[in-house]
């Protein structure tokens, strides 16, 4: 997959969102009232005031440059807690800090105008206008912003050229395929050079080759122009493929959030677990958490010596170290960070990683460390 | 007899009612008179500043150019028919009496449909509204028009406008109303303004509906237009009424040839201006 989990994102916080809840009912009010005084679940909820939780209690930090992924099965509230990070829906309860200001708290221009300057979005369903051609559909945002025509069909021109779609600006959506549709969406959300672009299942709905490509091709141009982006998704591969850490929720609740890694070799419970089980370990799993102490080794070995080991770096995936392992008829390789060797691979280490076990006798484990 | 009495006293509070309003408001409905038949003059002067073989002959090329040469064509046979028929003058008068009621029925209805999409209990407030208006029979209305605004075209003109506005406030609501979630929520996201997420994402989605309300009220004009003929609206639905009184089957044949001749072609025109945008493509 080759994709590089060390680019990871700054650490200044872009999205803050701190226990959000979003009830659905007519009794909403009371049903909230309820969960903060009595503590009540999902379930009496349902029972007592017939109101649907969305969202129970979410929170989460989207760092700058980050991609954030949101993976849960329909009916998880994964695309409400997006709404709610935009306030196309209001929360019942909990705020939302977007570049450090409470959106709960802006007025309707203020909040439209952070929307149009510093929130994108690419729906599912794509919603391209019809009756509007591929430039002026990219050009919507900036239009409605009030930008004169020729600035802002120079910004789509730009945008449309990034996904690459330059030569189908006078067309119309419905002449192009559901792929090129959707790079419309994206170019339309880039067009505004918004820090922050949020996506809701944007791929979900097109044929399995053109959406690894679009994945890709997505992680990529975010990369690239340096933006921030929460993915929503029910693909675990997908999650994987794109996203910096990932969030799994269930019932509306956020049950674990870390890098991939961290979710396959530490899944927090067993539905967590029973997802990442099919989930191949090859290019996932990293040395640093396959690896036992220099030490222990040493010790289990009798004083081996280690500089005749192969070695790697912490961050050589399984695929990798089976590869050094293999070629030169070793048994275990020698882990080094910064020329200095911190730990050993052994075969057994690297057999139980390809299980989805860490290492027996690490310190505290990475999803731990994380939050 | 308490039900006669009280019938007798319901009669005679609606008579009341009704001198009472021309006595004090002739003033009013002299005004609404004098509008109304200002604008079927004008209109009517409109049509019939050229000859007829010129209107075929114009009708003709916007039918070629709409629709195709085929129906170009056959609106042109037809409307000289309609002259051949020694009834072009009353041909152009019942254009004129339904284009003056669409147009005054449309200036009503759009703004009130538009409004009606977007505000639920407008909506629900105007729907036994135009239930009524549309189940009422028609005579119920000519009489206190005519004690109103006299025997002529404007009661007809107003007979008319009251029967087309139902359809077009209907189908602007339901066009507006029907906005796909999803381009509501792109607005949203995006960043409209109110007046912008009604003109940049409601309306255009509304229009197909929109067109399809300004058709059904040329149409429900049209259905009007002979019976409008009672109270002396002018134009073949007279002519039809004449020839009814004097049995003459011949005239209320060829008028109602030439009324059916001018709805379908109206029909047809608006029919094919709401499908021949390029938004429609699918």
């Amino acid at each position: 997959m080759g994709i590089d989990m060390t680019n990871a994102a700054s650490t200044e916080v872009l999205i803050d969102c701190r226990n959000l809840w979003k009830v659905f009912g007519d009794r909403s009010k009371e049903a909230i009232a309820s969960i903060t005084q009595r503590g009540l679940s999902k379930t009496q909820i349902l029972q007592e005031f017939n109101c649907v939780v969305g969202v129970s209690d979410a929170s989460l930090k989207v760092h700058r440059g980050e991609i954030f992924c949101i993976m849960g099965l329909s009916g998880s509230g994964k695309s409400t807690l997006i709404r709610l990070l935009n306030k196309l829906i209001t929360p019942s309860l909990g705020t939302v800090f977007v570049k450090g200001r409470d959106i709960s708290g802006l007025d309707g221009p203020e909040l439209r105008r952070m929307r149009a300057r510093h929130i994108g979005m690419v729906f599912q369903s794509v919603a391209l206008l019809p009756q509007r051609t591929v430039l002026e559909n990219a050009a919507f945002g900036l239009e409605v912003q009030g930008i004169p025509r020729e600035q802002r069909n120079e910004a789509a021109r730009a945008a449309l050229a990034k996904v690459g779609l330059s030569d189908w600006t006078a067309r119309y959506p419905s002449e192009l395929s559901g792929g090129m549709q959707q790079r419309v969406g994206l170019a339309r959300a880039l067009t505004a050079d918004p820090e922050i672009i949020l996506m809701d299942e944007p791929f979900s709905a097109l044929d399995p080759l053109i959406r690894r490509q679009l994945q890709d091709e997505f992680r990529q141009l975010t990369k690239d122009l340096g933006k921030s982006a929460v993915f929503i998704t029910h693909d675990l591969d997908e999650a994987i493929r794109i996203g910096d850490r990932i969030a799994i929720m269930k019932d509306g609740a956020i049950i674990q959030v870390g890098t991939a890694e961290e979710i396959v070799m530490n899944p927090a419970d067993q539905y967590v677990a029973d997802f990442v089980a099919g989930i191949s370990r090859l290019h996932l799993v990293k040395a640093h958490s396959l690896m036992q102490p220099a030490e222990a080794w040493r010790a289990t070995t009798e004083g081996r010596d280690m500089t005749h080991l192969p070695r790697c770096t912490t961050e050589a995936d399984i695929d990798t170290l089976i590869a050094c392992i293999t070629e030169g008829d070793h048994d275990a390789v020698a882990v080094e960070d910064d020329g200095r060797i911190v730990g050993v691979i052994t075969v057994r280490d690297l057999l139980r990683g390809v299980r989805g076990e860490a290492a027996e006798a690490s310190g505290p484990s990475p999803a731990e460390n994380a939050a | 007899m308490d039900n006669a009495a009280f019938v007798q006293g319901f009669d005679r509070i609606i008579d009341d009612a009704l001198f009472w309003l021309s006595d004090h408001a002739a003033f009013l409905f002299d005004f609404f008179r004098a509008m109304l038949e200002g604008l079927y003059e004008g209109v009517l002067w409109l049509v019939m500043l050229a000859p007829a073989y010129a209107v075929a002959a114009i009708m003709g090329l916007i039918g070629w150019r709409l629709i195709g040469p085929a129906f170009g064509a056959l609106t042109a046979a037809a409307l000289v028919f309609c002259a051949l028929m020694g009834l072009w003058p009353e041909t152009m008068e019942t254009l004129a009496l339904v284009i003056a009621a669409s147009v005054i029925a449309l200036a009503i209805s759009l703004p009130i449909g538009a409004i009606a999409g977007l505000v639920p209990w407008l909506d629900r407030a105007l729907t036994p509204a135009l239930d009524l208006i549309q189940t009422l029979p028609p005579y119920i209305y000519l009489l206190p028009a005519i004690a109103l605004l006299g025997y002529g075209p404007a009661t007809a003109l107003v007979a008319t406008v009251i029967v087309a506005v139902p359809p077009a406030i209907r189908l602007t609501a339901l066009g507006i109303r029907q906005t796909p979630r999803e381009f509501i929520e792109l607005g949203q996201a995006v960043g409209v303004s109110p007046l912008q997420m009604f003109l940049k994402i409601r309306l255009p989605f509304a229009v197909p509906s929109i067109m399809a309300g300004i058709n059904q009220s040329l149409m429900m004009a049209f259905g009007m237009v002979v019976i409008a003929g009672i109270v002396g609206s002018g134009g073949l639905g007279e002519t039809i009424y004449g020839a009814i009184r004097t049995l003459d089957i011949a005239t209320s044949i060829n008028a109602s040839i030439a009324i059916v001749i001018l709805t379908m072609m109206l029909d047809r025109l608006t029919q094919s201006a709401a499908a021949g945008r390029p938004g429609d493509r699918t």
